[in-house]
């Protein structure tokens, strides 16, 4: 249940400074101000392992597989051979002999080159495309789950076989460092979450470091339910009521000192009192000027869920929220149809992700705020209409937080089938993300608790800045 | 954070996948089946045993000694009555010298040399490089060799040093496991909170004082026996049992939009009693299988079993081209819930990683086939449907599965398509032969006229004809009411439809039982279609009536006039027409009812499925089920995905004692009057075993051994499931409403409503928030909660009405039983919400808290508190106390089950 090693001097310590809890929570806060070094495979001290380059992260999630070639690695050359089998072709030498009989389909919207950088984005996503010169698009993906239990791989870098016992990317955030705001959980959830098939509730967990570091959801117009009391209730009374909650729950966790679901809950209280106030006002998107709701497209139907998630996203990072992860609320898997599947989709997202960047740049918080966009795989350069999964090559982008603009890195054979370039699993994005927060992923480690080298990933170093 | 994988062993793989490629005959595959990866290639073959005799037969060749050994060994085993395949008689003789040469056999086996032959000798260094091969062999030769797809072998109850510590045969089993890794089991929990912890895992409920007090008292060794028989015999048992079960198969109410069904079905709530019912009659876990798959063949004229098949009716879908889904639904989840088998993998392609094909899956739809949703007519079916709230209030009928598509193929689909189907054969219902059993032969099931023509059966026809009669009550007392000569006279008209119509219904009905009973030829018979003519002449014409008051109210209105007196010519000359045709001959025909008639036959093969699955010779049935038992009251699986017992989940930890477990469902205990699977006996069993009453408490060298505790050196400490915290917090306050059974209740009442959580709406999109909140069970699947803890929970237990009413109440009811001393009001809130005293720290903190609350409000006053708890209590004593239990109620331990 918890990674707890601690010391038995260190329990005893705390059990008798009437503290009780002994787990990683602690260990994080107790820490806080940094008087503790980190040492590896120590428990983190809320202090990052080296400088920062991003305070938060932003990361935006695709459920069903966003096909690259329809994105963000366009590939007019399939057009040359629309209808010929890959065998026919002079490309066929990227993929295994059992696709050769397939027929090449054509690129079902056309791409043009964006900004001074020129990175090439097909013709749905205008609004992202025109932050061309902020993004570094990694089109050298892959995963090795060719289903859909790969919208848990995205997250925490395993097979969905192995269920939810290992942290995800904003766990291992959480985990790692401090937090920046005590008012605000420091990994907020917002949007639908993924299919119940796939990881469901698991895709933002805490795993084997404990529900603490479990992402908060927060749902986008209401913060939360029960947030006030059916009646209001005496100031003093209440304040009488959590100050004793908190000395029985404390006095219980003398007793079970590694029970991670009681420092959860105990973290869960003091952060609901303060949730009261703190949430109505982070997700209070209609303060914002009528100029910024219309950029995210909150005046139109079409686009307003989704440029309310992002502009609340942009207030929670604003207020100091470490990790928001959005899961859009729509579902890209285009077997049948990838005009009206994706067409439609784009049309709801793009220009409020697009709108997230600028936003951010023009209030000079893309700075210190990197922003993420992932699916959790591509989609395959055959057939036409339709388009099934594509795990082998896919493409990502990242923006801000010290990554460098308008670079491409990577690249696929010229019909998108498999990088060229030397490939990257999922946690090198992971790590990449981790590295700009301050933190190493290798030092990211629990006693009695195995990584294995692909689960820790390499941080990219061609995209940081 | 119950669910815990387990990458599959390379071990394991590797095992499994080179078996298949070893030869016959069957001694030969014993053999290597025994060593493994450590045969060396030459000794996998005949001459390992016998002497290379070419003019012999194959299978009949002559002993080397080390055959000859092996061989007679055989007799003696047998004669001892001890095992004597060949495994046992390659245990017996490993240490002995066949061939004489000097080398053990089984040192001479792992060298890679025969040991029936005189000439071939290991040399030292080759011996000596065997003997370090040795220890890893005898490991793997005790370990549990646990095949999840052969039949169910009852494995013995393991040696353990440490004899004192075990209940029960399961203990051993565990005991063996830490033994080996250096665990050290908790000691056993405190009595209360053990007490606490079997009332919550069996009724869902937590004790009461008394209950607490009582069992706590009980100074018998075999309290906890009495105990467990005592909640088992509890109806709340069925209810929170069944609960669970709802996870696993999948249960939901209707789900849809303004009363449209898209999804399940109404009424579902029948199949939620058959469950809760099924489960408190302690019927058994196979019979329970055979009636949800299978009911309407097993039993087709009883309503009792018949609503099992809620389970087939639930996979319902209303949008058009979803029948594909509809019965992939059916297949991956019967495979699942009944035999943790991913069968829906083998609906593209052949299964990755278990021995299904592509071919199996489709066979194993066949079965399904056939197979349609329809409800049957309850008495109370038509007035009272209710969709004013979206919702259907009463209504009331059976949602069930019945046989439809009788002569309807199966083809394969390539890559799972349905629109890409191969239509070169059409395929048979069958079972996949990797599981062995015989599929019974499958019988086609003769159904009665009730069955088929549910619609005249007189339960049916009463319902009919009261609903129609109940019409005409409505429209007269409607014209009653009527005040004004237009609203009368439209009145009028109705109540002349509603007569007529119901005579014209009673009159069809005569001519319908003429014709079903064979006797439409006679006089009578064609009376009665005659009078049935014209019955429903005289509603065409009371209809016709109606327009023609209409049309003459028109006349009033100059705008109107014109059409309406054409209007009331054609309408008065359709009357007459009508009218001109009683003075005819008699009519020969008429309308019939327009009801539907079902196949007279159902296929029998969801039956013959279902009792191969309910079946001893399944390996997968009743491991599966003591799985799911194990998993709820221990906090995780021996298997710890529940629905993959297949090579893609991970191996179990304690495979014999699964398997034990297992074998113990199937057998029950005759001598002891207990049945074949029972679920009641293996909670007992389980329930009192010593590793179920270890402390949840912690040990830091165990801890870091096996953090996961998947060896279980302590019961862990779980959460309360979202059904248990809402009703407890009902139950606390002594207002829970027990009345079982029902239509299910509006899920937006749910704080209100007092009663158990399993009654309410239960479909996509329509669930209670609250029970949300803790997570409760997704509809579309849910073979294991996931448990979250979230600032969410703390705000719905610490703002909810329910929370804080219900606290309240609980106070007030202690307060009046306990009277002033503070210090008693503390211990006793404690017992009724933490089944234990507190610690001295924990009761000053309390007293404490006790009078500063009481300072807070300025004077006491005799006033009463309101009866509903949504207001404090306005003496100042009484509400601090209130607020304690509020506190109390939000303390981890409440929603934990220790």
């Amino acid at each position: 249940m918890t990674p707890s090693n601690q010391p038995r001097t260190r329990r005893s310590f705390l059990a008798d400074t009437g503290m009780g809890f002994t787990g990683l929570a602690l260990g994080a806060m107790l820490f806080q101000d940094g008087t503790a070094q980190a040492e590896e495979g120590a428990i983190p001290t809320g202090q990052p392992h080296h400088e920062p380059q991003a305070k938060s992260v932003i990361w935006i999630f695709s459920s069903g597989g966003v096909s690259h070639i329809e994105s963000f690695d366009p590939k007019p050359e399939l057009n040359r051979f629309t209808g010929k089998r890959v065998s026919e072709t002079p490309h066929a030498g990227a993929v295994a002999e059992k696709y050769h009989a397939k027929s090449v389909g054509n690129m079902q919207i056309g791409s043009k080159k964006y900004g001074q950088s020129g990175i090439e984005v097909a013709d749905w996503w205008p609004h992202i495309g025109s932050c061309a010169d902020d993004l570094a698009v990694v089109r050298s993906l892959w995963v090795d789950d060719n289903c859909h239990g790969a919208q848990l791989t995205w997250h925490n870098g395993r097979h969905s076989r192995e269920g939810g016992i290992h942290p995800t990317i904003g766990a291992w955030s959480s985990y790692g460092l401090g937090t920046l705001n005590r008012k605000l959980p420091q990994f907020v959830v917002l949007g639908g979450g993924v299919s119940e098939c796939c990881g469901g509730e698991w895709a933002h967990g805490g795993g084997y470091l404990g529900p603490t570091y479990a992402g908060v959801r927060l749902n986008g117009r209401t913060g939360l339910p029960y947030l006030s009391p059916s009646a209001p209730r005496g100031q003093q009374e209440r304040e009488l009521e959590v100050n004793l909650l908190g000395r029985l729950n404390r006095l219980a966790s003398v007793e079970y000192p590694d029970d991670a679901d009681l420092q959860a809950r105990i973290r869960a209280y003091e952060l609901a009192f303060a949730l009261q106030s703190s949430v109505p006002e982070a997700m209070g998107i209609e303060r914002e000027t009528a100029a910024t709701r219309q950029m995210y497209g909150l005046d139109n139907p079409k686009t307003s869920n989704i440029g309310g998630l992002c502009l609340a996203a942009r207030r929670l990072v604003e207020r100091g929220v470490r990790f928001v992860q959005v899961y859009l609320p729509l579902g890209w898997d285009a077997h049948n149809d990838v005009v009206g599947n994706h067409g439609g989709n784009a049309a709801q997202c793009d220009q409020p992700i697009g709108a997230l960047v600028k936003d951010l740049k023009q209030r000079g918080l893309l700075d210190e705020t990197l922003v993420v966009w992932g699916t959790e795989f591509g989609r395959a350069p055959y057939n036409t209409r339709g388009r099934d999964h594509w795990a082998d090559g896919f493409s990502c982008w990242l923006a801000g937080g010290g990554i460098k603009g308008g670079v491409v890195h990577g690249e696929t054979d010229p019909f998108g089938f498999a990088p060229v370039t030397p490939p990257h699993y999922i946690t090198d994005i992971h790590a990449t993300v981790l590295h700009q927060m301050g933190l190493d992923s290798r030092r990211l480690t629990i006693p009695g608790r195995q990584r294995f080298d692909r689960d820790f990933g390499t941080p990219i170093r061609e995209i940081i800045a | 954070m119950n669910l815990r994988y387990q990458f599959v062993s390379l071990a394991f793989f590797l095992l499994l996948s080179t078996a298949a490629a070893w030869g016959r005959p069957a001694n030969k595959k014993a053999l290597a089946e025994y060593f493994g990866p450590r045969l060396a290639d030459n000794l996998n073959d005949c001459r390992t045993c016998h002497l290379p005799d070419e003019t012999a037969r194959e299978g009949k060749k002559p002993h080397n000694p080390f055959g000859a050994r092996l061989s007679a060994l055989r007799r003696e085993l047998e004669e001892a009555g001890k095992p004597s395949g060949i495994p046992a008689r390659l245990d017996a003789i490993a240490d002995e010298d066949s061939d004489g040469d000097g080398a053990t056999n089984l040192l001479e086996i792992l060298a890679g040399f025969p040991p029936g032959d005189t000439t071939a000798n290991p040399s030292d260094a080759e011996l000596e490089s065997a003997r370090g091969k040795v220890a890893e062999f005898r490991q793997s030769r005790t370990a549990y060799a646990w095949q999840p797809f052969d039949k169910v072998e009852r494995p013995g109850i393991p040696a353990i040093k440490s004899t004192d510590w075990a209940r029960n045969p399961i203990d051993p089993f565990i005991a063996a496991e830490q033994e080996s890794r250096g665990l050290a089991p908790r000691p056993e929990a405190p009595r209360s909170l053990l007490i606490r912890r079997l009332y919550l895992d069996l009724v869902g409920l937590l004790p009461t004082r008394g209950e607490l007090q009582a069992a706590a008292a009980d100074t018998a060794p075999d309290w906890e026996e009495k105990l467990v028989d005592k909640l088992l015999a509890s109806p709340r048992y069925g209810e929170r049992w069944g609960r669970h079960w709802m996870d696993v198969w999948r249960y939901s109410d209707w789900y849809g939009y303004a009363g449209v069904v898209r999804h399940s079905q109404p009424h579902m709530w029948r199949y939620r009693d058959w469950i809760v019912e099924s489960l408190n009659q302690d019927k058994g876990y196979d019979q329970m299988i055979v009636e949800m798959l299978a009911g309407d063949e097993l039993a087709a004229d009883d309503p009792q079993v018949v609503r099992a098949t809620g389970f087939l009716a639930r996979n319902f879908h209303a949008l058009p081209n979803t029948r594909d889904k509809w019965l992939q639904e059916t297949v991956d989840h019967t495979s699942q819930a009944f035999l943790g088998l991913t069968m829906g993998c083998a609906r593209c392609h052949d299964h990755m990683y278990d021995p299904l094909t592509h071919q199996d899956y489709y066979q194993f739809r066949a079965f399904f086939e056939p197979y349609r949703v329809r409800i049957d007519t309850m008495p109370g079916s038509y007035p009272r449907i209710d969709l004013s709230n979206g919702y259907f209030a009463s209504g009331n009928g059976i949602a069930r599965a019945f046989d439809e598509d009788v002569t309807k193929p199966t083809y394969l689909f390539l890559r799972g398509d349905e629109n890409t189907p191969d239509k070169s054969a059409s395929l048979p219902p069958g079972v996949p032969a990797a599981l062995g059993g015989k599929l019974p032969e499958i019988v086609p099931v003769k159904l009665s006229p009730a069955v088929y023509d549910p619609e005249k059966r007189p339960i049916a026809v009463e319902e009919v004809v009261a609903t129609s009669a109940l019409r005409v009550t409505q429209t007269a007392e409607r014209l009653a009411k009527a005040t004004g000569e237009p609203s009368r006279r439209l009145a009028e008209a109705d109540l002349a439809i509603a007569e007529a119509r119901h005579a014209a219904l009673l009159a069809a009905l005569e001519a319908e039982r003429l014709e079903d009973a064979g006797q439409i030829d006679s006089d009578p018979g064609r009376q009665s279609i005659a009078n049935a003519a014209r019955a429903q002449r005289r509603q065409s014409m009371a209809e016709a009536g109606k327009n023609l008051v209409v049309a003459k109210l028109e006349l009033a209105s100059p705008i109107t006039a014109p059409a309406a007196a054409k209007k009331i010519e054609t309408i008065e000359q359709a009357i007459a027409k009508l009218a001109a045709e009683d003075d005819g001959p008699p009519s020969t025909t008429y309308v019939k009812r327009p009801i539907k008639s079902y196949p007279r036959e159902s296929t029998g093969r969801r039956l013959a499925l279902a009792r191969w699955i309910a079946n001893v010779e399944n390996p997968l049935t009743a491991r599966v089920a003591v799985n799911h038992l194990w998993l709820r009251h221990l906090g995780q699986g021996f298997v710890s995905r529940s629905f993959d017992f297949g090579r893609a989940g991970s191996p179990p930890t304690h495979p014999a004692l699964l398997d034990w477990l297992a074998s113990e469902l199937m057998k029950g205990d005759a001598a002891a009057g207990q049945p074949a699977w029972s679920m009641k006996r293996m909670h007992r069993l389980m329930v009192t075993s010593a590793t179920y009453r270890l402390a949840s408490t912690s040990d830091p060298s165990s801890m870091s051994r096996d953090p996961d505790n998947r060896y279980y050196w302590r019961t862990p400490a779980r959460r309360m499931e979202a059904e248990v915290v809402r009703d407890s917090l009902f139950h606390l306050s002594g207002t829970l409403d027990f009345r079982m059974g029902g239509p299910e209740l509006p899920h937006a009442q749910g704080l209100t409503l007092p009663r158990r959580s399993i009654y309410f709406r239960h479909a996509q999109e329509h669930q209670m928030e609250f029970l949300k909140t803790f997570d409760t069970a997704s509809v579309i699947e849910c073979y294991e909660r996931v448990t979250s803890v979230a600032p969410h929970q703390a705000l719905a237990l610490s703002h909810s009405d329910l929370a804080i009413s219900h606290g309240r109440l609980a106070a007030r009811a202690l307060h009046q039983e306990i009277g002033p001393a503070a210090e008693d009001f503390v211990v006793a809130a404690f017992e009724l919400t933490l089944a234990r005293q507190p610690s001295d720290t924990e009761l000053a903190a309390c007293r404490g808290f006790l009078e500063e609350q009481a300072k807070l409000y300025r004077a006491n006053s005799s006033a009463t508190a309101d009866a509903t708890g949504r207001q404090p209590a306005p003496d100042s004593q009484l509400r601090a106390r209130e607020n304690l239990l509020g506190v109390l109620i939000n303390h981890n331990d409440f929603v934990t089950i220790r």
